[in-house]
């Protein structure tokens, strides 16, 4: 075929990487219109319905308002900084994705440390954050950066801890080991030996990526939006765009560690090339239930988010760890 | 292979230069994270994602939070002239990055390393893990001075929490309802 040069390494690389950047542009847009009707729908309201049929062309809209205002930044603003900040969070949520196995041999990359590669360019998310609240110049800014840089250094400790159980399962850290490991339907998924793992893991994602109840760095109520209190425009649509990304990362982060990934629930459901479906299905699942818990819980108060996280997460997880390690010397 | 090795190059040595020129004291550290990673990058040129990785966590994710994290507490991280940055220790200061360079170019040129091979790393966790502590190699100083590291971290880690844990008293009297 004429087009085989396509395959090979750096062609391969830059097209699928073009691709999952793509791909996560449209989920962030997407995701801006279903927190919308999942708050609808919670609430008893209908959302978002007057563009397009039942307002499915409502984030469309969204993209063009934000592109068509202007772009405001305060005169005492770190220009630079400032402006830097919504690319240095957002980049990270879409590179998490390289490493993600979306069907059999569907993977940008296949490190053979994707787990370690996961946690570090989560860790860089706090990054950003530091930024937009120190390059706006503002208190509140400030005080949002702090409380988030604070509380993502936090909940890296459980979270880390809360996949050790995973690699120490399948023997290896490379994300497509792991999903091959959890072949042959839904009693072979991780998720079984490792339920106390995967709620630590869920609990510390949510507060990774600052969703409710763990928003204490937007704080609406207290400090009216915290590090994103100054942006306008694209820069903000692009620090929303990297928490629905980020969340829909850990998400599927969480399908492809602990529900199989790809892997069909029932072994005669394989679908061959499309078995991405699958991983579409349980993704959805869980940002389903972020969005649900996001309509539901109070946010809570910095001290009890430390001790959730020091005095709840990491003592699970470690005592865990311990049972696990017991188990595969056992068994 | 060229022109990523020039682009990381460049990032690495203006980011370095960014954060010893740069005024402002968060700049520096931002500037640093931005070295950091392009040192990460090479670790990936040179076949090894596992040292890229625990790059990038510890010296951008870790380090560097932690550094920005304590200047947010200080009040003006700007300074008015750039005559204070080249400060009087700027001869000592070029001696010292000289005689580091010379001593590790002395060192990688003298060592023969016939016995290193790139590789990606073993794929499994045991192996990988092994060969990290140096323990399958027979040199096991490896695993002993990880094992000094981690002591000193537990030190670190209990005298904080001693340094900043509140008095009895002082405790009582901020809360009154207990």
């Amino acid at each position: 075929m004429a087009l085989e040069y396509l395959e090979q390494e750096p062609w391969r690389f830059l097209i699928s990487s073009a691709t999952v950047i793509f791909l996560v542009l449209n989920i962030a847009a997407v995701l801006t219109l279903a927190e919308r009707k999942v708050s609808a729908y919670i609430q008893l309201r209908y959302g978002p319905n007057r563009v397009g049929p039942r307002g499915l062309l409502q984030p469309a809209a969204d993209v063009i308002k934000l592109f068509l205002k202007e772009n405001v930044s305060p005169g005492r603003a770190d220009r630079w900084v400032f402006l830097a900040a919504p690319i240095a969070m957002f980049l990270p949520a879409a590179a998490v994705w390289l490493v993600i196995p979306f069907g059999p041999g569907m993977v940008v990359a296949d490190l053979n440390v994707g787990l370690v590669y996961f946690f570090a360019i989560t860790s860089i998310g706090a990054l950003g954050v530091i930024m937009a609240g120190y390059g706006s110049r503002s208190n509140f800014s400030l005080l949002g950066a702090l409380r988030g840089a604070g509380q993502m250094i936090s909940y890296e400790v459980p979270l880390i801890l809360s996949l050790l159980g995973v690699a120490m399962l399948t023997g290896s850290l490379s994300m497509v080991d792991i999903v091959e490991y959890q072949a042959g339907g839904f009693w072979n998924w991780i998720i079984w030996p490792q339920l106390p793992m995967f709620l630590a893991f869920f609990i510390s994602g949510l507060a990774e990526v600052k969703r409710i109840p763990f928003d204490l760095p937007e704080g609406e109520s207290e400090i009216v939006g915290g590090f994103m209190i100054e942006y306008s425009g694209m820069t903000w649509a692009l620090i929303q765009a990297a928490e629905f990304a980020s969340m829909a990362v850990m998400s599927a982060v969480a399908a492809t560690l602990f529900l199989g990934g790809w892997q069909p629930p029932l072994p005669f459901l394989d679908l061959g090339v499309f078995n991405w479906v699958w991983l579409g299905i349980k993704t959805t699942l869980l940002i389903f239930v972020f969005q649900w818990i996001r309509w539901t819980l109070p946010r809570l108060r910095m001290d009890q988010l430390m001790d959730l996280g020091w005095k709840v997460l990491v003592p699970v997880t470690i005592l865990w760890l311990f049972v696990t390690a017991g188990a595969m010397l056992v068994v | 292979m060229t022109v990523a090795f020039a682009f990381l190059t460049g990032m690495t040595l203006v980011s370095a230069l960014g954060v010893v020129l740069s005024r402002n004291v968060v700049h520096s550290a931002l500037f640093m994270s931005g070295a950091f990673l392009g040192v990460a990058g090479f670790f990936v040129m040179l076949n090894a994602p596992a040292l890229a990785m625990f790059q990038v966590l510890i010296y951008v994710g870790a380090v560097t939070v932690v550094i920005l994290f304590g200047i947010m507490f200080t009040q003006r991280p700007q300074v008015r002239r750039f005559r204070t940055i080249i400060n009087r220790q700027i001869w000592p200061g070029f001696f010292a990055a000289a005689g580091v360079g010379a001593f590790l170019c002395y060192i990688l040129v003298g060592e023969s390393w016939e016995g290193a091979r790139p590789g990606n790393g073993a794929r499994s966790v045991a192996v990988l893990g092994r060969s990290l502590l140096g323990v399958d190699e027979g040199v096991e100083i490896f695993s002993l001075l990880f094992e000094a590291a981690s002591v000193l971290l537990l030190v670190a880690l209990v005298a904080a929490i001693v340094i900043s844990r509140r008095k009895d008293e002082e405790a009582g009297r901020e809360e009154p309802g207990r």
